[in-house]
């Protein structure tokens, strides 16, 4: 299991770079989830699902719907990335980019 | 002693499962159960934990064939699996991956053997066989157990089908994103398609896009079995589904209006059932079209003092609805909402004492309360935890929670508070809850 989002330890560490479409889709996150957590604390390359917040299905589902509102994107989870594609901000925002049609 | 087949129609070359496209029949279904029935160990009950749909209905066949019982924990926290091997420690786990719930032995469903033995008979189990056993959250801690009968399940699927004109139609094939580990889920497409001769899915699409390209993947005519939340996931996004003959909806209401959407949309017809552990499916209705319940065949309803009762021919005594309702005559009934104590989260059904039970026994937790707020704005309710624990961390009492609870009802947020606004009798009024998340929230926009 990865580190979750809210390890104490984590918490103060600058935060890497983060591109704007990062920080957005943070904000997505944090908004569509009713999470409460600081966007700019969720740091790019960590997990976000897994321990801690323990992001599931639901949340999931939910946040595809966020997604493909705001990007057009539509997730599957038979697209061999999926696993990938859910496994940070970052690599979200990647497959974000590759497929977003607005 | 009396006995009901395992299957409701058979033709040995129908076709039972769609898997990527290549199709499993009904033959071949019953050479699988013959072959895994003589590879299972001595032991009364099973955890079967297989994901692929298929897998887990040859599991479940086969535990039926060697006299076995099922399994259905309420979760698959660790925590709710390893109370399940503590109470049933004489059980052993059927998976399909390498899933392990220790101490337990688990064996791994083969992939079927592609064989289909022409000369094997149509089980006949034993009406009174208990074939699964599901649990509930109960208000005082452990999940208590609810036995179901092979012949309950058998009549439950036959008077859904009935309700539904499955009997006449043509073989219509099954998808679910539900969980067939799920009273509904193994209700609906598990018991149903094997009642009626219908087909099914192995998977369980999740993403709108999901469930059409598993819609897309089996022949026409199509049933999908499914929740509000991913019906709502499906007409928010406008999904181009292939023609969907019916959607049947269960877990938790289903507004009228996306009853209507989805109708228009998806060109189908959108049922609605009602169900709950202690009595399974037993009512359903045209969401479009009514408001009013209508009671499976066979079920009758009766006021008490105590609240309202169902009884059936295959539940050994009455049973009383955990939800409010009205009746209309003794068939039909309206449905007020859930009592004070039970929630309903994305499907699974707890209780808030209990949790709160479960928060209170965590290390560094001096008081604590579940609470679930009125308010909108997100789509899916969540819970919310008040917890007083002056030296421990958020985190830590969330890392606890996660391996006693099932993640659903896992709080948000956890609201670390000085102490909780209990009166002079020690109970915390709902009132009194409420107020203290508005004047955690009015802090919050104050910025202190």
């Amino acid at each position: 299991m990865g580190a979750s989002w809210l390890d104490p330890h984590r918490r103060n560490r600058s935060v890497s770079d983060v591109s704007p479409l990062e920080a957005e889709v943070a904000k997505l996150i944090v908004r569509t989830l009713t999470l409460k957590v600081d966007p700019a604390q969720i740091q790019p390359e960590e997990p976000l699902f897994g321990d801690g917040l323990g992001l599931d299905s639901i949340d999931a589902l939910e946040l595809s719907l966020a997604i493909s509102q705001s990007y057009g994107h539509q997730i599957r989870s038979d697209d061999p990335d999926i696993v990938a594609t859910f496994a940070s901000l970052r690599s979200l925002c990647r497959s974000i980019e590759k497929h977003r049609t607005k | 002693m009396n006995r009901a087949a395992l299957l409701g129609l058979y033709h040995a070359d129908r076709v039972l499962a769609w898997e990527n496209g290549y199709s499993i029949t009904y033959g071949r279904f019953l050479s699988d159960v013959e072959a895994l029935a003589d590879l299972l160990p001595e032991k009364p009950t099973v955890i079967n934990l297989t994901d692929d749909r298929y897998r887990f209905l040859v599991g479940f066949a086969a535990a039926l064939v060697r006299g076995q019982t099922t399994l259905l924990p309420p979760s698959r926290a660790p925590g709710a699996l390893a109370q399940v091997a503590r109470e049933y420690s004489n059980s052993y786990c059927l998976v399909d991956g390498t899933e392990q719930v220790e101490p337990l032995p688990s064996y791994q469903i083969p992939k079927s053997t592609g064989g289909q033995n022409d000369t094997v008979k149509v089980p006949q189990i034993p009406i009174d066989h208990p074939a699964i056993v599901a649990f509930t959250s109960g208000s005082t801690g452990s999940p208590q157990p609810h036995f179901k009968t092979w012949g309950s399940l058998v009549a439950v699927a036959r008077s859904t089908g009935a309700r539904l004109g499955l009997m006449s139609s043509d073989q219509m094939t099954v998808v679910a994103t539900v969980p067939h580990q799920h009273m509904y889920g193994l209700e609906a497409s598990i018991m149903l398609p094997i009642q009626h001769g219908m087909a099914f899915h192995v998977g369980r699409p999740l993403f709108p896009e999901d469930v059409r390209v598993a819609l897309a993947d089996v022949p026409s005519p199509r049933m999908l079995i499914t929740t509000p939340l991913h019906i709502r996931a499906c007409v928010t996004t406008r999904s181009r589904l292939p023609p969907v003959e019916c959607i049947l909806s269960a877990t938790a209401p289903l507004p009228r209006s996306l009853a209507k959407e989805a109708e228009t949309l998806f060109q189908t017809r959108v049922y609605e059932v009602y169900g709950f552990t202690e009595a399974g499916s037993l009512a359903t209705r045209r969401t479009v079209d009514e408001n009013t319940w209508h009671v499976l065949d066979g079920i009758t309803l009766h006021q008490e003092s105590v609240g309202c009762s169902l009884h059936a021919p295959y539940l050994r005594e009455p049973v009383l609805f955990p939800d409010l309702v009205s009746l209309q005559g003794p068939h039909r009934f309206v449905l007020h909402g859930r009592g004070t104590d039970l929630v309903n989260i994305g499907g699974h059904r707890g209780s808030l004492n209990d949790l709160s039970q479960k928060l209170n026994e965590i290390e560094g937790v001096q008081d604590g309360v579940f609470f679930l707020s009125d308010e909108k704005g997100t789509a899916v309710t969540r819970l919310i935890a008040f917890v007083v624990a002056p030296d421990t961390a958020a985190e830590h009492i969330l890392s606890a929670l996660r391996t006693v609870i099932d993640p659903v009802f896992l709080p948000r947020p956890l609201h670390l508070v000085p102490h909780l606004p209990r009166n002079e009798t020690g109970k915390l009024t709902r009132e009194a809850l409420l107020g203290l998340l508005q004047n955690l929230h009015n802090e919050e926009r104050h910025g202190t």
